[in-house]
């Protein structure tokens, strides 16, 4: 079941200037989807359009077999939380607590579960000694961190991640990492747009975004391996997989070495 | 030396009247010229506030910062004995979030204010803008668009280019490449080496790609929990057991390295620091 389809959605912000042009995708309900591209390629601008921040000039979006419309905005938002690339557009408490709170207030959690969720979720980003602290005096990676802590509080069946680890450390990364292939296994639809292609071996899927339009859509092996297309929107082939490439162009690769190189790029 | 650190401590003031250790004895001395630094460690560290000291924008709480010459303690900030302009001048600082530290109403005004405000005429500054703006990977287009109507990563290239065009001695970018597409992010990186190896300028950035370090540093500080625990070699570094303990990772480079030779049995002959070295490498090795 398609959880998610984008039906020919293009998007402007100003008036002959298309951000995005034509979309047409679908998102199974318990898949894992990356969305790599080019800075500036539409990528931010899609997930806002998913959860119905900014508006399609054309065509139109079905989140769980919802119209995305402005009289069905408050329904779809019970399915689908974002974590922003920047989180300071995300914080509207006065206290990381509150700053919980705020997103499960909407969904009408009662009290007492209010308390427990905000609990076990600052735990689980390592943020519990700082719940009485104000948002914005946090550092970066500080930060992204609470921002995660508020969107997995309010367990919603579809989450998107925008960016959401690229200032965290690379234990701190792996982690939030972890908690998603946990999700994902417990049937959590998962978007993660990023710039870092490991963590994209990840997922099941990758959509790969040139100047607002789609380039390639297809597994994540498919596209990985695809050197031109990946190219084409700046990015870049794993370590494990350039060296293949290498030794292919010169001719020194035996059948063992290629394969192990092929399997230790993929590796989840 | 160009930046003295002798003792400092720094805490800040909760809005929870808790007070947050942020530097605790920290003794550091970084040289005005030929140093290529990186600065990692944990989240909430204070790897930020320790980079804010270095231009004045923060003043420790005991112990003193000397900045080109310039001695920045509580007394001496408190009497107005010190005068920022030309420190901010010698010492360029990208922020983490380029949110702060763009305001201008276009991109152009936003690259020239710099300049300007350190006596750099406007012609001039136009034309550094003219550069920088290409420098960054964007077209001289956007010089007449609003900063804030811009992608992530685009917003992360104009802070660049706004402190590129102020030609500061002293270069240090606050996590400059978390946000950047990975073409970007090796492009600049290239640039800051450009910068550094041509005009012998010392280049300080903060980062959480280990790869980074262990590519392009010729020194790494290791922040821990307000406490610098590592002021090195970057090979070094990651020859320690204990750096998982800082939260830090081994570089995607030296893991395949050490996955290789071990599973394939091969032994190269010396540690690749980068792509091309462990291409030729492998070739010899593999022929
Ligand atoms: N508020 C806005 N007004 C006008 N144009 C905008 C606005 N926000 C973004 N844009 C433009 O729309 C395009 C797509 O931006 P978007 O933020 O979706 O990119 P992205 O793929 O998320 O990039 P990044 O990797 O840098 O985050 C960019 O060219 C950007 O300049
Ligand atoms: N304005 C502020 N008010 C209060 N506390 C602050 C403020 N800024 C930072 N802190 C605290 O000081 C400590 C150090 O923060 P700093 O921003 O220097 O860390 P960092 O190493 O840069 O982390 P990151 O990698 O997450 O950016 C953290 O515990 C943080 O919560
Ligand atoms: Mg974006
Ligand atoms: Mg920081």
């Amino acid at each position: 079941m398609d959880i998610i389809q984008m039906k020919n959605v293009s998007f402007e912000y100003q008036q002959d200037q298309p951000v995005l042009e034509n979309i047409n995708l679908n998102i199974k309900k318990g898949e894992w989807l990356t969305i790599l591209g080019h800075n500036g390629s539409g990528k931010s601008t899609l997930s806002k359009l998913l959860i119905g921040l900014l508006k399609p000039n054309q065509g139109e979006i079905i989140v769980d077999n919802i119209l995305l419309s402005r009289e069905t905005i408050q329904d779809v938002r019970k399915h689908i939380g974002i974590v922003f690339q920047n989180p300071d557009n995300q914080f509207v408490g006065v206290t990381v607590r509150d700053d919980i709170a705020f997103g499960l207030e909407n969904l009408q959690v009662p009290r007492n579960e209010m308390v427990e969720r905000i609990e076990k979720y600052a735990h689980k980003v390592n943020m519990a000694e700082f719940l009485n602290k104000e948002p914005h005096n946090l550092s970066g990676g500080q930060k992204q961190r609470v921002a995660i802590a508020g969107i997995l509080a309010m367990q919603t069946d579809i989450i998107i991640f925008d960016e959401a680890t690229s200032m965290l450390d690379p234990k701190g990364r792996k982690m939030i990492l972890e908690y998603m292939k946990q999700l994902n296994a417990e049937g959590v639809t998962i978007i993660t747009i990023t710039h870092d292609m490991k963590e994209s071996v990840l997922s099941d899927r990758i959509v790969v975004l040139k100047n607002g339009k789609i380039l390639k859509i297809d597994t994540a092996t498919n596209v990985l391996k695809d050197q031109e297309t990946l190219e084409k929107s700046n990015l870049e082939m794993l370590l494990p997989l350039k060296v293949l490439r290498y030794l292919e162009r010169e001719n020194i690769a035996d059948e063992k070495v290629r394969s192990y190189l092929w399997q230790l790029s993929l590796k989840r | 030396m160009a930046i003295k650190f002798k003792k400092v401590d720094f805490k800040y003031q909760g809005n929870d009247n808790k007070a947050y250790l942020a530097l605790s004895n920290i003794t550091l001395n970084i040289k005005a010229e030929g140093e290529f630094i990186t600065l990692i460690g944990e989240t909430g560290s204070g790897k930020t506030t320790l980079v804010q000291h270095m231009n004045a924008l923060l003043t420790p709480l005991s112990g003193d910062v000397e900045i080109f010459g310039v001695k920045i303690n509580r007394e001496n900030v408190k009497k107005k004995r010190v005068k920022l302009n030309p420190i901010r001048q010698q010492v360029g600082l990208v922020f983490q979030f380029p949110e702060y530290q763009l305001f201008e109403e276009t991109i152009l005004k936003d690259i020239i204010f710099g300049p300007k405000n350190f006596g750099v005429d406007e012609k001039t500054a136009i034309e550094r803008a003219k550069n920088v703006i290409k420098v960054v990977g964007l077209d001289e287009s956007y010089l007449s668009r609003s900063p804030f109507n811009l992608s992530g990563g685009e917003k992360k290239r104009v802070s660049i280019a706004g402190i590129l065009a102020m030609e500061p001695d002293i270069l240090i970018l606050d996590e400059p490449t978390s946000g950047l597409d990975p073409l970007g992010r090796n492009a600049l990186l290239d640039v800051f080496y450009n910068i550094h190896t041509k005009l012998n300028k010392t280049i300080i950035i903060i980062t959480h790609d280990m790869n980074t370090v262990y590519e392009y540093a010729k020194r790494v500080l290791v922040m821990r929990d307000s406490y610098l625990v590592y002021d090195g070699d970057p090979i070094e570094l990651f020859t320690k057991k204990n750096i998982e303990n800082w939260n830090l990772d081994v570089p995607d480079l030296l893991h395949l390295i050490n996955q290789i030779e071990t599973d394939l049995n091969l032994k190269l002959p010396k540690k690749p620091r980068n792509e091309t070295e462990l291409f030729t490498q492998l070739k010899a090795v593999l022929k």
